[in-house]
C-alpha cells in the first residue's frame, strides 16, 4: 500500500479485501472471491476513501462488493456458500489400487510399482468387495471409482468384478456411479475394450510428449510405450464415434507429467496432444512422491523454470485455440472457473480445505485405506502417517470421523495458514496438506518455501495478467474453458 | 560456544555455535514466539536434529539443535535459517488460529458432518443407549403404551373407556 | 556423565519420566530436581554412547510432551 502512495488509509471506506501488486496493476479480492483490477491511482483512491460516488470506479467497486457502506451481505453469503458447497458432499472419489504390478517403468512413478511376477500385490476379489461395500456408504450422491495401479489392466478380472459388484450393490445404495481407468493402455485388447466401453468406463492415460520424450521416460520392454498408447487412444476415440458419441466430449483423456526434459518441449507436447485428439492438457509439474523422490536429481527443476514453461506453453495453446484447435489447459480452466464464475470445479488439490481424506480416499491392494493417493504413496515409501485403517475393520463412521482427516481439513484450510490468510488468491487457491507434510514436515507448511504455492501464484499471476489485457479473443477462449459439459454417458444411474 | 563462520551473517546475540558438539543454540523472545510455536517448530526438526528447549531467563526461550549427521557450515547455517522461518510460521499460525477460530470450526464441522452423513443402521446398533435417562416425573418421554399399560395387580380392571 | 536440563515449564513431568523409562535400559540414568529444571544424568560405557542416548532421550521427551499437549 505504501508503494501505491497511500498516505492516509481510510479504514471505513473499503470492505474487507486482500490485494496483490502485479506488474503495475493491483489485484484486489474479497473473502467471497469477487475481484477488481485497479491501477495504482485507483488503488490509492480506494485505500484513501476518495472514490467519487457514482463514478465508473465507484460502480466497479460496488459491483464487486468492495465498499463497506454499500456491502451486500446476502450476496456475499450466497457467493461464499456456493464456493464451499463441496463441504456437504462427503468423499466422492475412491481410488482402488488393484495391483502394484506394472509392465512399464516410469522415471517419476508415483505408484511404487512392482515387477510383473509380484502377484502378491494384486487386490483380491474379497478385498475389492469390502472396498466397494465401504465406498457405497459415502453420503455423496455421486461416486467415482477410479482404477489405479501399477497397471490396473494387469488385474483385469478384479477390475471387472468391482464394476459388476458395484453396480449390483448400487441398486440399494442409489448412487450416480462412474468408473474411471488410469492405464498405460499397453495391455489393452479388443475384447477388453469392448467390455470397458459396454460398461461405460472412462479411460485416461499418460502422454509425456512426442515419442522420443515419452519413451525415454516410460520404459516398455521390447516395445514403444508411446506407440502402444497412441494406437489405443486412436482406437478408443474411433470406438466412441462408432457408438454415436460426440467426439468433442467423449475421448481418451491424457495426462502429462512435466519433467526437466519437457521444459524445452512445450510446443511439441501441445502438438502431440492436438494430433491425438486430446481436448485437454494438464501442465502438471512433477511432485515429490514415489520414484520422483529418488530420481529428483534427474527430473526435478526450479519452479521459476516451470513457470516460464507454463506461460509460453499456455500462450501457444491459446494461439492454437485462435486457429480453431479445441484444447484447454487444465490448470487455467480450474482457476478461471473459480475466478470468473464463482463456482468451484472441485479439483481436490486446489481447494480449501483440500480433498485428501475429505473427498478422496485410496484403497490399497492389501486392504489398507488411506486419506488419498499421495497418502498411499507415502505408505509405499515407509510413512504411514495418513493410514486410516483396514477394510473389514473400518466402518464408514470410522473413516469420516478419523482424527487424521480432521487434521487434514484444518491443516489445508487456507484461513489457518500463514501467508495464505493474507493472499489475494486465497478464494481461488489450495495446497494439499499431505504435500506440505511430505516436503516441509507439517500440515500447514511454509508457503513462501512451497513449490506448490509458487506454481499456483505464478499461474494465477499469468491469468490475471491476461484478464487485465482483456483481449476479446482470449476472453472468449477463457469463457469456453470455464464451461463444464457433463459427460452423462459415463454415469451409471441407480437401476 | 562461538559465533564462528558457520553462522556468518546471523545475529550473534541470538545464535551461538558449539563446534565441539556440532550444535547451534537459538535464543528467542518469549513474547514474540509462544511455547506452542517452539514445540511446533522443534518437532518438525526431530527427524534430522536432536532438539532441546530451555528457558535461560524469564522472557526468552533457547532451542539447541544438534544435527544427527555431521553438518558442514553451510548446511548448519541453512538449518538455522529454516528453523527460524518455521518458528515464525508457527507463531503466526497460532495467532491466525485464534483470530479465525469461528470460521475454521464452522468449515471443519460442516466438512466432517458432510462426510459422515446420517447414521447407518450399524451405527445405531452400535450406539450406547445404556446411560441413565433424565428424570421424567410427568412421564412425558414415555410412550402411551408404557404409560397406560395394565400393571400386574390391575389385571382384572376394565380398559379405560373412550373413543 | 552427561546432564540434560528439562525446564519444568517446557517438559512436563510425565514426558520426562516416560522418556527415562524407555532409555533406562541403554544407560545409567538418574533424575534430580534443580530449581526450575529436572536434570536427567546419563551415564554410559563411552562418551559417544552417553551423548547418543542423552540426545535421543531429549527428542523422545519432546515428543511425549507434544503428544500430551495434543491429547
Amino acid at each position: 500500500m505504501i508503494e501505491a502512495g497511500i498516505q492516509k488509509p481510510d479504514l471505513n471506506f473499503p470492505a474487507f479485501f486482500r490485494f496483490r501488486r502485479l506488474d503495475g496493476t493491483y489485484v484486489v479480492t474479497n473473502a467471497q472471491g469477487d475481484f477488481v483490477l485497479l491501477t495504482p491511482e485507483e488503488f490509492r483512491a480506494f485505500g484513501e476513501g476518495t472514490v467519487e460516488r457514482g463514478s465508473a470506479l465507484w460502480d466497479r467497486l460496488k459491483q464487486g462488493n468492495f465498499i463497506r457502506a454499500e456491502f451486500d451481505v446476502p450476496a456475499a453469503v450466497a457467493r461464499l456458500k456456493n464456493r464451499k458447497k463441496f463441504l456437504q458432499g462427503g468423499p466422492n472419489l475412491h481410488m482402488l489400487v488393484i495391483t502394484l504390478r506394472c509392465n512399464e517403468t516410469c522415471v517419476y512413478c508415483h505408484a511404487s510399482r512392482a515387477n510383473m511376477d509380484a502377484v502378491q500385490t494384486d487386490m483380491s476379489k474379497e478385498t475389492a468387495e469390502k472396498a466397494v461395500d465401504l465406498i457405497l456408504q459415502s453420503p455423496s450422491p455421486f461416486i467415482t471409482i477410479e482404477f489405479q495401479g501399477g497397471e490396473p489392466l494387469v488385474n483385469y478380472s478384479v477390475l471387472q468384478h468391482v464394476i459388476e459388484y458395484a453396480q449390483e450393490r448400487n441398486r440399494a445404495a442409489g448412487k450416480q456411479l462412474e468408473f474411471t481407468l488410469v492405464s498405460n493402455l499397453a495391455l489393452m485388447d479388443e475384447e477388453k475394450l469392448a467390455w470397458l466401453l459396454d460398461h461405460k468406463v472412462q479411460i485416461c492415460t499418460s502422454i509425456d510428449g512426442p515419442e522420443h520424450l515419452h519413451d525415454k521416460q516410460r520404459k516398455l520392454v521390447a516395445s514403444s510405450a508411446f506407440k502402444a498408447a497412441v494406437y489405443w487412444i486412436e482406437r478408443i476415440n474411433k470406438a466412441y464415434v462408432e457408438r454415436g458419441l460426440d467426439p468433442t466430449l467423449y475421448h481418451v483423456e491424457a495426462l502429462l507429467t512435466t519433467t526437466r526434459e519437457a521444459l524445452s518441449r512445450g510446443k511439441d507436447i501441445v502438438d502431440t496432444y492436438a494430433k491425438l485428439g486430446c481436448k485437454a492438457l494438464f501442465l502438471r509439474p512433477i511432485d515429490p512422491f514415489g520414484f520422483a523422490e529418488k530420481t529428483g536429481h534427474k527430473v526435478e527443476y526450479p519452479r521459476a523454470e516451470y513457470l516460464e514453461f507454463y506461460r509460453t506453453t499456455t500462450d501457444y495453446i491459446i494461439e492454437q485455440n485462435k486457429l480453431g484447435v479445441q484444447m484447454i489447459e487444465r490448470y487455467a480452466a480450474i482457476f478461471l472457473t473459480k475466478i470468473l464464475t464463482g463456482e468451484d470445479p472441485n479439483f481436490l488439490d486446489i481447494r480449501s480445505p483440500a480433498g485428501a481424506g475429505l473427498s478422496a480416499i485410496a484403497y490399497n491392494y492389501d486392504g489398507k485405506v488411506f486419506a488419498g493417493d499421495e497418502a498411499r504413496m507415502m505408505h509405499e515409501t515407509g510413512d504411514d502417517t495418513f493410514l486410516l485403517g483396514e477394510l473389514g475393520k473400518l466402518t464408514w463412521r470410522d473413516v469420516a470421523t478419523h482424527p487424521t482427516i480432521r487434521a487434514l481439513v484444518i491443516g489445508s484450510n487456507l484461513d489457518a495458514r500463514p501467508d495464505c490468510v493474507n493472499c489475494a488468491y486465497n478464494p481461488y487457491c489450495g495446497v494439499d496438506a499431505v504435500h506440505t507434510y511430505k516436503t516441509q514436515g507439517s500440515l500447514g507448511g511454509r508457503m513462501r518455501e512451497s513449490t506448490v504455492c509458487s506454481v499456483h501464484k505464478g499461474i494465477q499471476d499469468y491469468l490475471f495478467n491476461k484478464l487485465r489485457e482483456n483481449d476479446p479473443a482470449v476472453m472468449e477462449i477463457f469463457r469456453r474453458w470455464t464451461t463444464n459439459r457433463l459427460r452423462e454417458h459415463h454415469i451409471h444411474a441407480p437401476e | 560456544m562461538s559465533t564462528g563462520s558457520a553462522l556468518e551473517g546471523l545475529p550473534k546475540d541470538l545464535v551461538a555455535h558449539d563446534p565441539a558438539e556440532g550444535s547451534v543454540t537459538i535464543t528467542v523472545d518469549a513474547s514474540v514466539y509462544p511455547i506452542e510455536a517452539l514445540y511446533g517448530a522443534a518437532y518438525i526438526f526431530i527427524d534430522r536434529c536432536y532438539v532441546l528447549i530451555d528457558r535461560p531467563r524469564g522472557g526468552s526461550f533457547s532451542v539447541s539443535l544438534t544435527p544427527k549427521a555431521t553438518a558442514a557450515d553451510e548446511a548448519l547455517r541453512a538449518m538455522v535459517g529454516e528453523f527460524a522461518n518455521e518458528l515464525l510460521s508457527q507463531a503466526w499460525r497460532q495467532k491466525i488460529l485464534e483470530e479465525n477460530r469461528v470460521i475454521l470450526e464452522t468449515v471443519t464441522t460442516q466438512a466432517l458432518a458432510g462426510a459422515m452423513g446420517p447414521p447407518s443402521l450399524d451405527d445405531l446398533a452400535a450406539f450406547d443407549f445404556s446411560e441413565e435417562s433424565f428424570e421424567d416425573p410427568l412421564g412425558i418421554a414415555m410412550s402411551w403404551e408404557d404409560k397406560y399399560k395394565k400393571k400386574p395387580e390391575d389385571k382384572g380392571a376394565s380398559k379405560p373407556e373412550g373413543g | 556423565m552427561r546432564d540434560l536440563r528439562f525446564h519444568k515449564d517446557i517438559y512436563d513431568a510425565q514426558a520426562v519420566a516416560g522418556a527415562v523409562e524407555v532409555y533406562n535400559r541403554f544407560a545409567d540414568i538418574t533424575v534430580r530436581e534443580e530449581g526450575e529444571h529436572r536434570v536427567v544424568s546419563v551415564g554410559g560405557k563411552t562418551p559417544a554412547r552417553e551423548r547418543k542416548v542423552a540426545l535421543e532421550l531429549a527428542n523422545y521427551a519432546l515428543g511425549l510432551t507434544r503428544k500430551g499437549a495434543v491429547a
